[in-house]
């Protein structure tokens, strides 16, 4: 009776320290693991910050206008005059009289069963 | 063992010897027990001690939490970055950790070959527990330095402040020194109003501070810079300011005082300019001024809004005041009868004089108390001065300063008065954060009546169309801007000096629907040309007129030539 369970508890010691070596390996990979993955986030993360402050810095105003200067001449850009400001009022009104001709032709052509779209009026 | 008691007797020692072997037994299996609990106590005890021993993980007497605290980013109203952390490595080592440290100093040296060799094996030999090696390194150099794998070295990514647009808005911003804490300017508030708090207990990490969003618009306060610069040049000044507010809210909308600093580099806060020190501060809080003739608008403002002065009514700047020994005249003399708007076209200092005297200088006295010059500003910045008003005037200095001599006050309490004249006669105090419209709502507060608004518009653009402002409105033509000049002598060593103003110009715009209020400070300004004068109409104005024609159509404001609007904003009878 005591031998087997001398053997049972032998068998069981063995058993465990296997498993325990095995689970001091496995978490110190998972360990690693994670420190490399913190390196990656801790990474990523800065590289996003500089990739952020390059992009507001290459939105500064203070930025932009130095570049606009330099290439005024070849844009032909030039600062907007107060008087080039138009508004809605300025916009002439759609000619009054709509052009008849071309739509009667329109509505013939169609009733005839020539799509303009297929064959445009007038060839070519 | 056997106990004879008899000779023939038979030996009856079994069970006691049974029984002694047993305690012995006993007694040894205590031992054994006593013993394994005393080694047991002392492993145990010493896991306890090993326990309690607090590593002491801070470096050069900061925590890593904080090294690694990040700041808020901060956003203009347009949600264009001010200011960003970036998070940079840096390199450090723990000398007790490193076994072969011939071999660690040849490694690095592979990657970092700027060290000095006998430097680093010095750094790296001994029993100190942390050294800084490198700081703020590249992502590049960080990769290279991890592959070689040399242990006892890590990195520590340390957050360090950038602003993007650099010198732009200097003066807004403040800096930040090494260790990440504020020096001045909005950076300086924040960490008093509970950052540095946060930061401390180890919550203000990574990306999870909410971004700050202040009232600043980058493009007008781009052009404010740009445009001050050039006045700083084109009138060889000792320096210039300008702020400009959102009359309805209070908000700021840009605030620009040169010369001034980078603040990706605070010892440039510093830095002496053309040779003097103390130049590069921030004009429009902390540093107060006598405003010169500017202060005409408040000193109408309050006599009409009182119902002493109409604008009907008529004074007499035929002679000078007389003061004991000292006259007072004008500056541009007319010399006859004047009528208000006529006071305030010509900026007579007599008619000021008479309108203050009918109205009374203790009133005078108590309008400024109203329109907040005696108390500091409210704004956020640290950077602020208090005014200089006597507390009483006497009837010489209420007569100076009803044309703004005598009496100090920094250019931004006047640009937050005259919002208040042009936003209906409502006060808004002046902030650098965005304002919702309720706190908008339980801030506001009337310094003047509505009509007197209305009439103060009426003399602000009258002035630009026919007063000292036409140099600016030339600039600035459609705008509809108004404003008053202001040109003061400064003081120096204990007298108004002839040569050297101070000149200064606050308007507001676009006069039919006021939205914005601006005051243009220029110190010390030279003539432009020989044909140009050097009173405030031909550089502080001029400058506000040039900030104006290139800001309005980033604001939304349309130009508009219309002759009706004038004419309906300044009414025949006033002209």
């Amino acid at each position: 009776m005591i031998r087997k369970l001398n053997i049972f508890l032998m068998l069981t010691s063995a058993i465990a320290f296997v498993a325990v070596y095995g689970l001091k390996y496995s978490v110190e990979e998972v360990a690693k693991s994670k420190h490399e993955l913190e390196r990656q986030i801790e990474h990523q993360q800065a590289d996003l910050s500089l990739l952020k402050a390059d992009w507001s810095y290459l939105n500064q105003p203070g930025y932009l206008q130095p570049i606009i200067l330099r290439h005024a001449d070849q844009l032909s850009l030039q600062p907007i005059k107060q008087t080039q400001f138009g508004s809605l009022g300025d916009i002439p009104m759609r000619p009054v009289q709509p052009d008849t001709d071309a739509m009667t032709a329109l509505f013939q052509s169609l009733e005839a069963g020539v799509d303009p779209v297929d064959k445009p009026i007038g060839g070519k | 063992m056997a106990v004879m008691t008899g000779e023939d007797a038979a030996p009856i020692s079994l069970t006691g010897g049974r029984a002694f072997r047993g305690n012995l037994t006993r007694i040894r299996i205590r031992w054994v027990i006593a013993g394994l609990v005393g080694i047991f106590c002392i492993v145990g005890g010493r896991l306890v001690q090993l326990g309690a021993v607090v590593q002491d993980t801070s470096i050069e007497g900061r925590s890593q939490q904080e090294i690694s605290a990040s700041r808020p980013a901060i956003l203009d109203r347009n949600g264009l970055e001010m200011a960003v952390d970036i998070r940079v490595p840096s390199l450090y080592a723990e000398p007790r950790r490193i076994i072969d440290v011939d071999d660690a100093v040849e490694k690095l040296r592979t990657v970092l070959p700027d060290l000095d060799a006998k430097w680093l094996r010095s750094k790296l030999s001994g029993d100190k527990g942390f050294v800084w090696i490198k700081r703020d390194l590249t992502p590049e150099v960080e990769d290279r330095i991890y592959q070689l794998g040399i242990p006892g070295l890590d990195f520590l990514t340390e957050s360090k402040r950038f602003y993007p647009g650099g010198p732009e808005a200097s003066h807004i911003l403040g800096s930040v020194n090494v260790d990440n804490k504020g020096i001045g300017g909005i950076e300086q508030y924040m960490d008093g109003s509970g950052l540095a708090q946060l930061q401390s207990v180890g919550l203000a990490q990574g990306q999870n501070l909410a971004p700050v969003q202040l009232s600043i618009d980058m493009r007008v306060q781009h052009v404010m810079r740009e445009q001050l610069l050039d006045a700083l040049t084109r009138y060889h000044a000792h320096a210039a300011a300008a702020v400009m507010l959102d009359i309805h809210t209070g908000e700021v909308i840009a605030l620009s005082s040169v010369p001034d600093f980078d603040p990706n580099d605070p010892s440039s806060m510093i830095a002496p300019y053309n040779g003097e020190p103390r130049m590069r501060f921030n004009r429009i809080t902390a540093g107060k001024y006598e405003l010169g003739s500017t202060f005409k608008t408040i000193t109408i403002a309050g006599a009409l809004d009182s119902g002493a002065v109409k604008m009907t009514d008529r004074f007499d700047a035929r002679f000078g005041v007389r003061f004991g020994r000292f006259t007072i005249d004008d500056f541009h003399g007319q010399h006859r009868i004047l009528s208000v708007p006529e006071v305030y076209k010509y900026s007579s200092n007599v008619g000021a004089i008479h309108i203050m005297q009918q109205w009374g200088k203790d009133n005078y006295r108590a309008f400024m108390t109203r329109v907040g010059f005696d108390d500091p500003l409210p704004i956020e910045l640290p950077e602020k001065t208090t005014s200089y008003i006597p507390k009483k005037f006497a009837d010489v200095t209420a007569a100076t300063a009803s044309f703004g001599h005598g009496i100090s006050i920094t250019p931004l309490h006047m640009a937050a008065a005259m919002a208040a004249f042009v936003n209906d006669g409502v006060y808004e105090p002046p902030t650098i954060y965005r304002r919702s419209p309720e706190q908008v709502k339980a801030l506001a507060k009337r310094f003047i009546s509505s009509q007197t608004s209305l009439e103060i518009r009426e003399l602000m653009r009258l002035n630009a169309l026919e007063g000292s402002g036409t140099v600016m409105d030339r600039q600035a033509q459609g705008y509809r801007v108004g404003g008053k000049t202001g040109t003061a002598e400064k003081v120096e060593h204990g007298r108004y000096s002839t040569s050297k103003d101070f000149n200064v110009f606050a308007s507001a715009f676009p006069l039919d629907d006021p939205k914005y209020a601006m005051v243009v400070i220029v110190d010390e300004p030279h003539r432009e040309g020989p044909t140009t004068g050097d009173t405030a109409g031909w550089n502080a104005g001029k400058t506000t007129g040039m900030i104006v024609a290139n800001v309005a159509p980033m604001l939304g404001i349309a130009p508009n030539f219309s002759k009706a609007i004038d004419d309906q904003l300044v009414p025949p009878s006033i002209r």
